[in-house]
């Protein structure tokens, strides 16, 4: 039989059990579907190299000391390592910073990037109009200039052609627009406004000097490794020079990509490992169920043999129908994922709020995408067809001919599905584990207690030109009429501020507490410094424990005074009474603050046990007056109609400070989870996945064996077994299988959950070392109880003559 | 002596959507403890369908089937199972041994479901049961690494071995050539002799010579029941019994 004939035949095959073939291709294209979505997914947000020429040779480069990564270096210290380096081409440096920024007619708040010339070159940069920034605007005197993106030019510009030449306000000083960049371009990730480096280290100490990102450009042929290792070198020599700076400090060589997807190692592998088994799991029922069906048609393959077929046509055969599955799967696979990924890109979206995600992720399928796809059918297509085929075509003919090895053949079969049943067992109970110790842990998160109530309140940031507002009185007044406009308008129950929103961020600094000797190597506490006004605690009801809150009367002219948390009496002061005493910075000259009120826990940051564990301590907006707060207003309405109102007060009260990350507070939670809630819906999905699959293999697996014992099981009835001794002796072979595969299973998604508890993406429970395997073990009494019960409908002579 | 069995009005009706088969007609039949009874008769005359009736493996439509006593059409499936592991020994034609089991623990299979036996009790009584019928130096095999001639050997073990009241053989020399089938057939001679009930299904003339009686089944009724006299073992028999037993 020709190529043709066959496939022919196979189709045919395949429509006449369409319910099997519809099965074989849902399973596999269930494993497909994820691998493909996360080999996309993990490619095109960490791997693919940068959208233009040699982009994947630019790196970024991380400053690391023995226990932190920072994001910038200090500017003494990139020149030392631009001056030796010998394996960049390209070695620069940029920085950028929120801004207040105002055109003619409209204020706003944004990140500015200031870069060198070289920054355009690297990333291939063609201006929509006029230029980019060259060296001449870098020559001390030259007219500031300022290159803005298409967005900012449509939207503050609407487009206008003679947008170049006008003038865009930076910090309330003159810049004028040389350029406009198309809206693909935002490198290095999400920038819209570009203007020249302006940080210089001259007359300035060294311990003083700014800090700024460095990136560059790999030279050909050198390796991230020999990279590191150079800087590295370069590294130590500063650290000998200048040793109180220094000392300890390194680099590392890493990619925009990887330090944009904020996530770890770690845990990106981990979901490798979890797609990976999934992956493996649908191959393992797809080739049982090919297997078994293969072994139905071993008469007709020795039939074929006598006929003069060889064992490579028979095994072609075979394989036809693994080939053609997968592919169908394949196929299905990548609609699926094509139109997945665009729902992740808004879920990812919203993670992203106030910023964007960086500009080179797509989120659409690539080459390289459908490359691994074609990659993942055929490999899946050899593994679950080529085992079968080879079983399935090894019988003696001519006994298989008489029909009389009927037992030989379900011994052996029979040895290959209880392997089965096993694997199944295990790897499904590890990806069990992990997620739903992922989902628990998230479950956690989403119900966080920050120690503040989160509906009805509307919170949003300002921060005070620097020139304008030199001065305490002039800063204070400006929150003082912020608060008076706003609580004049209807809807507004209380206004109050705060240095950092909680939830958001912690500014985190060393304190000493009066009369406790720190030793000679000092590990002062290291709680949250947080400046509030005096009503802050009542607007976002935090409770007062001991002492007072802050009042009018403490003003900068008084005693400095401090509120803190209980942890932080329990943590640094042994628990013993806080009221009267005093802390200060340490290492600082900073005067001492006497504590007058303990109040609950409030957790600073987002929702980790290191942001929830550390302390508090609150200090007062009069006594320390901030340029930059976050407001926090307080309504009995949905927050969200007092946006437009918060507004148009704050532009009334000071329109060169411009409100910015305006959001309720409700849906700042939301966002210090909606990293973690995104990548527990992608466990929570392998976790269904993983279910389904090893529910539909292991009920596969066990009905199909069962039914091939089904005269085994009429033996036994005529025996003298009544149906719950069948039931039973299945029931004890089906344990075996169970809890030989729960004893690989668990260690091995113990050891997986020890890679993501750094993350603290898990969290370890009792629960869920019962539950698993419960579940399981329900999947296995189903999977064999089911089938047994239908044979046992059958009189023991029915069972007796089943062929 | 007593009935055994006795079967009244006996009747099996297969029935599909489109018509209703009548296996068993008005089956009377009544066999005593001791017998050695042959059922003979055509392909598809209804004659195995009675030894699974009789075995309680399938249950008849209509009349009464008495077994030492019990009515056992009145009974559930459990007390039948229960009825099946003290009173019923089965010999099958395809021999029907559980290829994942040695020989051994087929032969102790239908022991396991009996909770009074305690393991040396067993053990004791697999040894018996498989020394008389010569397969003991066999007994760590599995079935597939046996004759066909010992695997019926060994299924005949497994029917004796709890000492049932009744030994049903549905074609038990079917499957195997002629001095295969010899062997077995005196073999179940052996047993009549030392005292075992047994009632055999064959259309192999030589089985039905064997037997002490006769029953002919023709189209689900009984059309003829007589009493054979048994014809003496021939020498040749005797030594074909010797060489196996040496081979073997």
């Amino acid at each position: 039989m020709n190529f043709f004939a066959d496939l022919k035949v196979t189709f045919r095959s395949m429509r006449r059990n369409f319910r099997f073939s519809l099965l074989a291709i849902f399973v596999m294209t269930s494993g497909l579907s994820l691998s493909i979505y996360m080999f996309s997914f993990l490619y095109n947000t960490l791997s693919a190299p940068l959208p233009f020429d040699q982009g994947e040779r630019v790196r970024k480069l991380q400053p690391i000391t023995s226990t932190n990564q920072f994001l910038s270096f200090r500017l003494s210290d990139y020149q030392d390592m631009a001056k030796s380096q010998t394996t960049f081409d390209v070695f620069d440096t940029y920085y950028n910073r929120r801004r207040n920024l105002v055109s003619s007619d409209r204020s706003f708040r944004d990140r500015v990037f200031y870069v060198n010339p070289p920054f355009f070159e690297v990333s291939n940069a063609r201006p929509l109009k006029g230029r980019v920034i060259n060296q001449d605007d870098m020559l001390p005197g030259a007219a500031p200039v300022v290159v803005i993106g298409e967005h900012i030019w449509d939207n503050l510009y609407g487009g206008a052609d003679d947008v170049l030449g006008k003038e865009l306000r930076i910090e309330n000083k003159p810049f004028t627009i040389v350029g406009v960049m198309p809206a693909t371009y935002r490198f290095p990730d999400y920038a819209k406004i570009w203007a020249p480096f302006d940080m210089t280290t001259q007359g300035i100490n060294r311990s003083n000097v700014p800090y700024a990102s460095v990136y560059g450009r790999l030279k050909e042929g050198v390796s991230d490794e020999q990279a590191e290792a150079d800087l590295v070198q370069i590294m130590e020599q500063i650290a000998l020079e200048y040793p109180e700076l220094n000392e300890g400090e390194s680099v590392i060589v890493t990619t925009f990509q990887k330090l944009a997807a904020m996530t770890t190692d770690t845990l990106i592998l981990a979901m490798q490992l979890c797609v990976g088994l999934v992956l493996l799991l649908a191959c393992i029922n797809t080739g049982n169920l090919l297997l078994s069906r293969a072994l139905e048609k071993s008469k007709e393959s020795a039939i074929r043999t006598a006929m003069g077929a060889t064992r490579g046509v028979l095994v072609t055969q075979v394989m036809m129908e693994a080939v053609l599955i997968c592919l169908i799967s394949g196929v299905l696979s990548l609609m699926i994922v094509s139109l997945s990924l665009e729902g992740s890109l808004t879920a990812l979206k919203s993670m992203f709020l106030g910023s964007e995600p960086p500009y080179w992720w797509r989120f659409e399928l690539t080459l390289e995408s459908y490359l691994a796809a074609i990659f993942m059918t055929v490999a899946t297509a050899v593994i679950t067809g080529l085992l079968p085929a080879i079983k399935a075509t090894k019988g003696d003919v001519s006994s298989i001919l008489r029909d009389g090895t009927r037992g030989a053949q379900s011994f052996q079969s029979g040895r290959l599905s209880k392997l089965i049943v096993i694997s199944e067992v295990a790897l499904s109970s590890a990806l069990l584990l992990i997620a739903t110790s992922v989902a628990l842990s998230v479950i956690e998160k989403n119900h966080t207690d920050y120690g503040i109530r989160l509906d009805g309140y509307l919170t949003a940031e300002v921060s005070l030109n620097r020139s304008d507002y030199r001065t305490d009185e002039r800063r204070l007044s400006f929150f003082q009429k912020l608060e008076q406009e706003l609580e004049k308008q209807p809807g507004v129950d209380d206004v109050s501020f705060t240095r950092m929103v909680p939830i958001t961020w912690a500014r985190v600094e060393q304190f000493e507490v009066e009369g406790v000797d720190y030793g000679k190597d000092p590990k002062y506490p290291r709680p949250e410094i947080v400046t509030v006004s005096n009503d802050y605690f009542s607007t976002v009801e935090i409770k007062l424990f001991e002492g007072r809150t802050f009042s009018e009367q403490d003003r900068a002219d008084t005693p400095l005074v401090a509120i803190v948390s209980q942890n932080f009496i329990k943590k640094y002061m042994n628990g013993e009474p806080a009221l009267g005493k005093r802390i200060k910075l340490a290492r600082s000259g900073s005067d001492w603050y006497t504590i007058v009120g303990v109040v609950n826990d409030v957790t600073h940051g987002w929702p980790y046990s290191y942001n929830i564990e550390r302390p508090s301590v609150f200090v007062n907006l009069q006594q320390n007056p901030e340029r930059a707060m976050s407001v926090v207003i307080k309504t009995a309405n949905d927050p969200n109609l007092l946006r437009e109102t918060l507004r148009r007060v704050a532009f009334e009260v000071e329109p060169n400070a411009p409100l910015f990350n305006v959001l309720t507070m409700e849906r700042n939670h939301e966002r210090a989870v909606a990293d973690i809630n995104f990548i527990s819906r992608l466990f929570i999905l392998f976790a269904i996945a993983s279910m389904i699959l090893a529910f539909s293999g292991i009920y596969g697996v066990m009905a199909y064996t069962v039914t091939q014992k089904t005269q085994e099981i009429g033996v036994r009835r005529a025996l003298g077994a009544d149906n719950q001794e069948i039931h039973v002796h299945f029931l004890k072979q089906g344990a075996i299988q169970l809890i030989t595969g729960l004893l690989v299973g668990i260690p091995v998604g113990i050891g997986l959950l020890n890679m993501l508890i750094q993350s603290e993406l898990v969290s370890f429970s009792a629960m869920i070392f019962i539950l698993v395997p419960l579940a399981i073990s329900l999947t296995i009494v189903i999977a064999v109880a089911n089938p047994v019960r239908k044979v046992l409908k059958l009189e023991p002579i029915h069972a007796l003559r089943y062929e | 002596m007593s009935a055994l069995i006795s079967l009244k009005k006996l009747k099996k009706v297969f029935s599909t959507e489109e018509v209703d088969t009548h296996a068993l007609s008005d089956i009377d039949l009544e066999i005593k403890s001791g017998e050695y009874v042959c059922i003979s008769g055509p392909s598809g005359c209804g004659k195995s369908t009675l030894l699974s009736i009789l075995g309680l493996l399938d249950t008849p439509s209509g009349g009464s089937f008495i077994l030492n006593g019990t009515d056992v059409c009145e009974l559930d499936a459990k007390q039948r199972a229960d009825v099946r592991k003290k009173e019923v020994g089965f010999v099958f034609q395809s021999f029907n041994l559980i290829s994942d089991l040695t020989v051994e623990e087929n032969v102790e299979l239908p022991l396991t479901y009996r909770k009074e036996l305690s393991k040396a009790e067993r053990e004791s009584m697999v040894a018996n049961a498989l020394e008389k019928v010569d397969m003991a130096h066999r007994r760590k095999h599995y079935p597939s690494q046996l004759s066909g001639g010992q695997q019926q050997r060994v299924a005949v073990a497994r029917a004796v071995v709890g000492n049932p009241s009744i030994i049903l053989a549905d074609e038990p020399t079917g499957n195997l050539d002629s001095k295969n089938a010899e062997q077995v057939m005196s073999l179940l001679d052996q047993l009549h002799g030392e005292g075992a009930t047994i009632c055999m299904v064959t259309h192999d003339p030589r089985g039905v010579k064997r037997a002490k009686r006769s029953v002919e089944i023709f189209d689900g009724r009984v059309v003829a029941d007589s009493s054979l006299s048994r014809p003496k073992k021939t020498e040749q028999s005797e030594k074909e019994l010797a060489t196996e037993a040496t081979v073997a």
